[in-house]
């Protein structure tokens, strides 16, 4: 009986792929690779969810299923490095450090913010804990393979990024309950004793460990801390850092204080004031995750400049455009046209800040974030360029099976009108 | 200085000023695309600006003599943008500069114009993004929110950029307040019933008593005696709102709010108009606007916080050609449209002889988010196409590029 079941269960397993890697081929787009220039008329071929083809003469191996796209558009799936969609909650707002939290806990894969972030090109995105906290919680990069089960949907063999936030809304936050962090002092502080004390629990932890390595008996293990446990895997650079900032100052408070416990800094979040010390980020190797235009709407973001772009991209800061949103990851590619409004920055350097370089900002630049055979076949195709404003994504591809379709997703992905 | 002509003991010492100023104002944009927005597109045109306003459109227009001649060969000429919903003159800097929002649910006699700040960053950060013209509201987050103006984005004092007072009366039909009265949506159904109903009565009594004032025995109606009309400001402000002679903006989100503010239009006779928000706005909806011959314009709001991304107008509008809605269309609901609901049409919104000056010279069509603006004409002058945002560039490319200089040299 039960070897029945086992093999009913292979079965429905063998199926299962069998639907969900599909080989897929589109033929007659123009394709933008990012990293390797425009191919016109070209195929792109995916198998078993990997590109395994792509140029103007490619042989559509037999089997794989082929869909015209003539006319339109393919470019990578689009990448969100600071998103807030698919999840539970957003904020652990009782304590400024709670590195226990973990994003991946409260997801939620049946979330149509999943599929109208579809509908604008988006295949990947960070989803990360709020800005309360001064140490907040490990965010989660995932593929939007909506209505999968979790698992699907976490990107696996990837370093998660804890998020830290510094500036005006840990400190209103807690300041408004009478405690620390009230001022930027206080924020310091609470990262400074956090981490230290981190240092004191790996160091007890590396003592138990060697002396058990090295045979000795009666040994009792230090107790253990899930808020130290994330942070000891952050000195282990096990986790990297992605840090909400504005202010100059901050951002290089925060690249300062990552050398001296000497943790690995990826990503400074909006970074609104990023462009004022563009030289210093350069040095850091730090990525600049922010909007294009937002300015003004509080007082650390008053200084938010559209034209700061020029001044980053000279210095050699890799700009990254992310949302920062549940809603508006779908509208990474016209913010993209944005920058040219601005800014005299070549348009497929312009494209990586929605792809390539969102795809290095989460350590994921060998899999996806470009058209290259032995990626990710994570692919958006969509009607026009994707520069020009008044396109739409008509496919949205991950891993060879496509999660959005104009023609049947639309009107429940950006809303009907009758 | 037009303002001056009020002055008439300084008339005629600055009437020469006056003169000159307006020789100065001559500017003759020449071989652009003209994109008149009511008329058919002019390429290769040129467009006669005289005394602050438009004063040809043609073919091989002469240059007067004096005239600032601007080239726009590959380019393109629109008239301003026109923005409905903003706040650009009294947001300010965030924290005591907002003036937006006074206290209470029912401030319908709160007025903009009292707080317009020519110098607030909003305005030349918005004028160079190609919107000349906007409203400006007085907050949102009442139901019954104030008057509004509708300003130039170019002049010194408030007075000089006014192009219409109280333009409309803002009403949010999902202004719930917590643990108070309203706190539901039917709650705010009652109490703006409740004030239009207290307006009637306060009209009626005004009537009555001003008829009994004019009684030269001094009779009023029912009473032995006139006295002095107790004025009620709040009141005083939906006057002209009941008599259809303001219209009403009502905020909506949702299937409900709409319903609720369309009943209201028709049992007050309202001149109303409807802000989709966020909820209410949808990808397909400028097209199903269009198709059922619906008269709408693009709105900013909800395009980016605090309403300080007025600029960004063009987004709802390349987003709603994307799906379905023609350019023409499209354009049309961030000029003429925006303008007739104003009801400041007769001055802008379109390039035609006669109307104000507002014109903008763009590298392509607004509805592209990456076009630039390289020409803003706000009632016949140029304006510098410089804001905050280009200052902090300039002062941090320089900044940085020393540092980076300085570094290398150094090793």
């Amino acid at each position: 009986m039960l070897k029945k079941l086992l093999v009913l269960l292979a079965g429905v397993m063998v199926l299962c792929t069998g639907t969900q890697a599909q080989d897929l081929a589109l033929k007659g787009a123009t394709i933008l690779t990012i990293t390797n220039g425009t191919i016109e008329n070209g195929t792109i071929v995916i198998q078993r969810g990997k590109i395994t083809a792509l140029g103007q003469d490619v042989e559509i191996p037999a089997g794989v299923k082929v869909i015209d796209v003539t006319g339109r558009f393919v470019l990578p799936g689009i990448i969100d490095s600071h998103s807030h969609i698919a999840l539970s909650d957003t904020n652990e707002a009782t304590d400024p450090v709670t590195p226990q939290i973990w994003m991946r806990e409260g997801l939620e894969p049946d979330s149509p913010q999943i599929l109208t972030t579809l509908g604008g090109g988006v295949t990947t995105v960070k989803t990360m804990h709020g800005s309360a906290n001064v140490i907040g919680g490990v965010n989660v990069t995932i593929k939007l393979k909506h209505n999968r089960p979790v698992e699907e949907l976490i990107v696996p063999d990837v370093r998660q990024q804890l998020k830290m936030a510094l500036g005006e809304n840990p400190k209103r936050l807690y300041g408004t309950k009478g405690r620390t962090p009230s001022t930027r002092m206080g924020s310091a502080y609470v990262a400074r004793k956090a981490f230290i004390e981190a240092q004191e629990y790996k160091a007890r932890w590396d003592k138990y460990e060697k002396d058990k390595a090295g045979g000795k008996k009666d040994l009792t293990p230090p107790k253990k801390d899930l808020k130290m446990e994330t942070l000891k895997m952050v000195l282990e650079k096990k986790l990297s850092i992605d840090c909400h900032t504005y202010r100059a100052d901050e951002i290089v408070w925060i690249i300062e204080f990552c050398k001296e416990f000497d943790l690995d800094l990826i990503q400074l979040s909006h970074c609104v004031d990023g462009y004022k010390v563009a030289d210093v980020m350069a040095e850091a190797g730090v990525f600049h995750g922010g909007w294009i235009d937002w300015w003004g709407y509080k007082e650390e973001a008053y200084d938010g400049c559209p034209y700061g772009f020029r001044i980053m991209y000279d210095a050699g800061v890799k700009i990254v455009i992310n949302s920062d949103s549940p809603d508006e990851g779908r509208y990474l590619w016209r913010n993209a046209a944005k920058v040219l409004k601005y800014n005299n920055i070549p348009e497929n350097e312009v494209l990586k800040m929605i792809t390539l370089n969102a795809a290095e900002s989460l350590e994921l630049g060998d899999r996806i974030g470009s058209l290259e055979v032995g990626k990710d076949g994570d692919v958006a195709v969509f009607e026009k360029h994707p520069l020009d404003s008044t396109t739409k994504c008509l496919l949205t591809i991950i891993e060879g099976e496509i999660f959005f379709d104009y023609a049947k997703h639309s009107i429940t992905a950006h809303g009907g009108s009758r | 200085m037009r303002r001056s002509i009020l002055f008439g003991g300084l008339l005629v010492g600055i009437l020469p000023l006056v003169i000159a100023a307006s020789a100065a104002d001559t500017l003759l944009i020449k071989n652009g695309t003209i994109v008149t927005v009511t008329g058919p597109i002019l390429k290769g045109g040129d467009l006669l600006i005289e005394n602050g306003t438009i004063a040809k459109i043609g073919k091989s227009i002469q240059a007067p003599a004096g005239a600032k001649v601007i080239d726009a060969s590959g380019k393109f000429v629109y008239p301003g943008l026109v923005a409905v919903m903003t706040a650009v003159g009294v947001t300010g800097y965030p924290g005591a500069g907002n003036d937006t929002d006074e206290v209470g649910v029912s401030t319908p006699h709160m007025d903009p114009y009292d707080a317009i700040n020519p110098e607030d960053d909003c305005i030349e950060v918005t004028r160079v993004g190609g919107v000349t013209t906007v409203q400006t509201i007085s907050g949102s987050a009442s139901v019954l929110n104030g008057k509004s103006i509708v300003m130039h984005l170019a002049g010194d004092l408030a007075e000089d950029m006014v192009c219409k007072r109280y333009a409309a009366q803002i009403i949010n039909l999902a202004a719930r307040e917590q643990g108070k009265y309203p706190s539901t949506i039917p709650g705010v159904v009652a109490l703006l019933k409740d004030k239009f109903n207290q307006t009637k009565d306060y009209v009626t009594k005004k009537k009555k008593q001003e008829n009994g004032a004019g009684n030269t025995k001094g009779q009023d109606v029912g009473r032995g005696t006139s006295q002095p009309f107790k004025r009620n400001l709040e009141l005083e402000a939906l006057v002209p709102v009941l008599a259809g002679k303001v219209p009403v903006i009502f905020i909506t989100y949702d299937e409900v709010t709409v319903r609720k503010a369309i009943e209201i239009i028709k049992e007050y006779k309202l001149q109303g108009v409807i802000q989709a928000r966020d909820g209410v706005f949808k990808y397909h909806m400028g097209a199903a606007l269009a198709a059922h011959g619906v008269m709408f314009a693009f709105d900013p709001g909800g395009w980016g916080p605090g309403n300080r991304n007025v600029r960004n107008l063009p987004v709802p509008a390349a987003i709603s050609v994307a799906h379905g809605l023609s350019e023409e269309a499209a354009i049309k609901a961030m000029t003429i449209n925006p303008a007739k609901i104003l009801g400041i049409d007769d001055r802008v919104g379109s390039l035609e002889e006669g109307k104000v000056a507002n014109v903008v010279i763009w590298s392509g069509s607004p509805v592209q988010l990456r076009s630039r603006v390289d020409t803003v004409i706000i009632k016949g002058e140029p304006v510098p196409l410089t804001s905050l945002q280009t200052r902090l560039y300039d002062k941090y490319s320089k900044l940085v590029k020393e540092r980076i200089e300085k570094k290398k040299s150094g090793k």
